[in-house]
């Protein structure tokens, strides 16, 4: 009996492992798949399940004018938009976790509330400042405009990283001749750093993702989704499929690089 | 620290890309010819020749109008010229534009030179390329063609039957009917539909023959795909042949003709009653007055409308001259195609050209929901066609009287607003 719920329950367990894997490969797998498939196989159906490595497509892209850069923007971009979220936010989440000041909660409120207005209706008087004060087609004022979209992540992320460490960590180390700096470099910021990653990759997905924005405040200095997404929508198929996969595979790249210090969070050992 | 570090970095690298932005190519910013294809063909072949260096940025709607609104605002901008639908700039303030009356270039078309004065006395844009919206069908379908019928004359009453016919034969619903999100429906109900059936976009939008109209519509809907409500461009659905025959503009079913031009037909819309409705697709160049160089501006639009220029526009997006040019015989399927489709269109004895909804600047997108909400309450949901009309007539009286539009063809003329009887 006992034996039995334990069996049930393990394939239960291998069941959901296994059904939550497919939910995230089997669209990658069906991406790559087309994107490696001529314009005939992608409109056939069913699909083959081996890629049959036609370039075609990916090389329209080699091709296509503007790619390369449109991708170093992209990522400046989302770097800046990482490093200034995360310089502005965790100093608040940790205000926000170890010290009462008057009007927190509002604090709390205002934060969530940047979000709360779609950027189409933003767009317009953002781009009218950003013209007359130059900060108009730069890879640094957009990625002011993102970070400000990714502050309430890292905010609210570190804020309850922050909560989760209890102060008496860092009044020991105050006693052990640390300062207020070294405590929080040499205690605290290595237990947050799982994080700070998470955080970071909210702000680069963020920023990665961000259409509107972009296509309105740079002209020269596109983003690569700014530059590929808006023109994807009406494209063939098969181009489709490529533009989408060159979209998602730095973004993947990425994630990937990142993943030891995600993992740490989640009390998976640093591998 | 190491944040302190990495931000002034950032922080220096913005500097540098900021004052190395610096720009002396003229901005094209356009709504058209965005798949990444047209695009790309735009740069190389159609602006690759052009004396200045031309930095082509096709774009959504929105951003398109947010980008050029927040120019206009802020008194300056970086875009040399706009090209978009003839409906992008009539929801545009005519001082925001250019006057192009001395440019010395324009379309072959009256009709076309007169919209493109938006209203005013002086042309706002020129006339920049055409396209039109057309039948396709698999060539598999041709057998299921009901005794009688002539291709390239059909009326919506053998359509039908054809759809029938192929549903029956096949088991499924093969009809195509661009009615997703992106999909432009619309424009079959105020060019084709209606005058087709009732000799009438406005005037005769609640009228009797109306009711006919859609009336018939749901029988063909019947024979409908279900899955159109999520087709918006039908070249793919006839290329993986969920569909076997489609309307649709022509150059969202120019893919499909490319790819296999052995296997598929291209042939006028349906007659109805009261004749062949169809409507023309008019894009156009315009300038706005925070263009940074005027005269690379406005050589650029006169670039534009150069026969050779209209000729590799016409490869490039499948959109047509709007110029006299001949046309030379090596042209891709696709245009081939629809090109023969639209001739026969409007030569035909029973042809009832529309036009494209004139004066009603910001109000458009208002006008094309009412047919759009009217689709989805009759064929869709099902409800009674004489309430829906009736109720839609509301709606469509506001729009017509707040912007005093008067009636475009196939509409009888009016003093004023045009009337809703």
């Amino acid at each position: 009996m006992n034996a039995e719920t334990r069996s049930s329950g393990r394939f239960l367990y291998t069941a959901s492992v296994v059904l939550l894997c497919a939910w995230v490969i089997v669209p990658l797998y069906l991406l790559l798949i087309n994107t490696l498939s001529s314009p005939e196989t992608v409109n056939s159906f069913p699909k083959p399940f081996w890629p049959e490595f036609d370039l075609g497509s990916l090389s329209f892209f080699a091709g296509f004018e503007g790619m390369l850069t449109a991708l170093k923007n992209s990522i400046l971009v989302a770097a800046m938009t990482m490093v200034m979220s995360i310089a502005i936010g965790a100093p608040a989440g940790y205000a926000l976790s170890r010290f009462d000041f008057p009007g927190k909660g509002l604090f709390r409120l205002l934060i969530l509330l940047t979000r709360a207005f779609p950027l189409p209706l933003l767009a317009l008087p953002l781009a009218v400042m950003f013209i007359r004060t130059g900060l108009d087609d730069t890879v640094f004022g957009l990625a002011l405009v993102h970070t400000t979209l990714a502050i309430p992540f890292s905010v609210l992320i570190t804020f309850s990283l922050f909560s989760g460490i209890p102060i008496e960590l860092e009044e020991a180390a105050w006693t052990l001749g640390c300062t207020r700096l070294t405590a929080f470099t040499k205690v605290v910021l290595p237990l947050i750093l799982p994080g700070i990653t998470a955080s970071a990759i909210f702000a680069f997905v963020i920023s990665w993702n961000e259409v509107f924005a972009a296509a309105v405040l740079t002209i020269e200095n596109r983003t690569l989704t700014a530059f590929l997404l808006q023109n994807l929508d009406t494209s063939p198929l098969h181009l489709k499929f490529a533009g989408g996969f060159i979209l998602v595979v730095p973004a993947l790249i990425f994630i990937f690089a990142v993943r030891k210090y995600l993992f740490a969070m989640w009390g998976i050992a640093n591998r | 620290m190491t944040f302190g570090y990495k931000f002034a970095g950032a922080a220096a690298l913005a500097v540098t890309m900021t004052t190395g932005a610096a720009q002396a190519d003229v901005l094209f910013w356009s709504t058209q010819a965005k798949p990444v294809e047209e695009a790309q063909a735009m740069r190389e072949q159609v602006l690759g020749n052009f004396q200045d260096k031309v930095d082509y940025q096709p774009n959504d709607g929105g951003p398109w109008l947010t980008r050029l609104q927040a120019e206009l605002q802020a008194g300056t901008g970086t875009i040399g010229v706009l090209g978009a639908l003839h409906g992008d700039f009539s929801a545009m303030n005519a001082d925001d534009l250019v006057d192009l009356s001395d440019i010395g270039v324009m379309s072959a078309s009256d009709t076309f030179n007169e919209l493109a004065k938006l209203g005013t006395d002086s042309a706002q844009y020129i006339p920049w390329m055409q396209a039109s919206y057309i039948m396709a069908a698999n060539k598999k379908a041709l057998e299921h063609l009901p005794e009688g019928a002539d291709i390239d004359a059909l009326t919506y009453e053998q359509l039908i039957a054809w759809a029938a016919n192929v549903h029956e034969a096949t088991g499924e619903a093969k009809f195509g009917f661009p009615a997703g999100p992106k999909g432009l429906k619309h424009r079959f109900f105020q060019g084709y539909l209606y005058p087709s059936y009732t000799d009438g976009v406005v005037r005769t939008f609640a009228s009797d023959a109306a009711v006919t109209a859609w009336e018939d519509f749901k029988k063909l809907w019947a024979h409908t795909n279900p899955a159109s409500t999520n087709f918006s461009f039908l070249q793919e659905q006839l290329l993986n042949e969920d569909v076997w025959i489609a309307f649709d503009h022509t150059s969202r079913l120019a893919q499909a003709f490319n790819e296999r031009p052995d296997d598929f037909v291209a042939f006028p819309a349906p007659a109805g009653p009261t004749g062949r409705g169809f409507m023309p697709v008019i894009a156009g160049v315009g300038i706005p007055k925070t263009a940074p160089d005027m005269d690379a501006a406005k050589a650029l639009v006169a670039h534009m409308l150069k026969p050779e220029t209209q000729l590799a526009t016409l490869r490039a997006t499948n959109f047509f001259p709007v110029v006299d040019v001949e046309l030379p015989g090596d042209l891709p399927p696709a245009v081939q195609a629809a090109g023969g489709a639209v001739a026969k269109m409007s030569g035909s004895a029973d042809a009832n050209p529309g036009l494209l909804p004139a004066g009603l600047g910001a109000k458009g997108g208002e006008f094309n929901r009412v047919f759009v909400d009217t689709f989805e309450r009759i064929v869709l949901a099902n409800q009674d066609i004489r309430t829906v009309l009736d109720d839609q007539k509301g709606a469509l009286e506001a729009i017509m009287n707040e912007t005093g539009a008067p009636c475009w063809a196939p509409d009888a003329p009016s003093e004023g607003a045009c009337p809703v009887e």
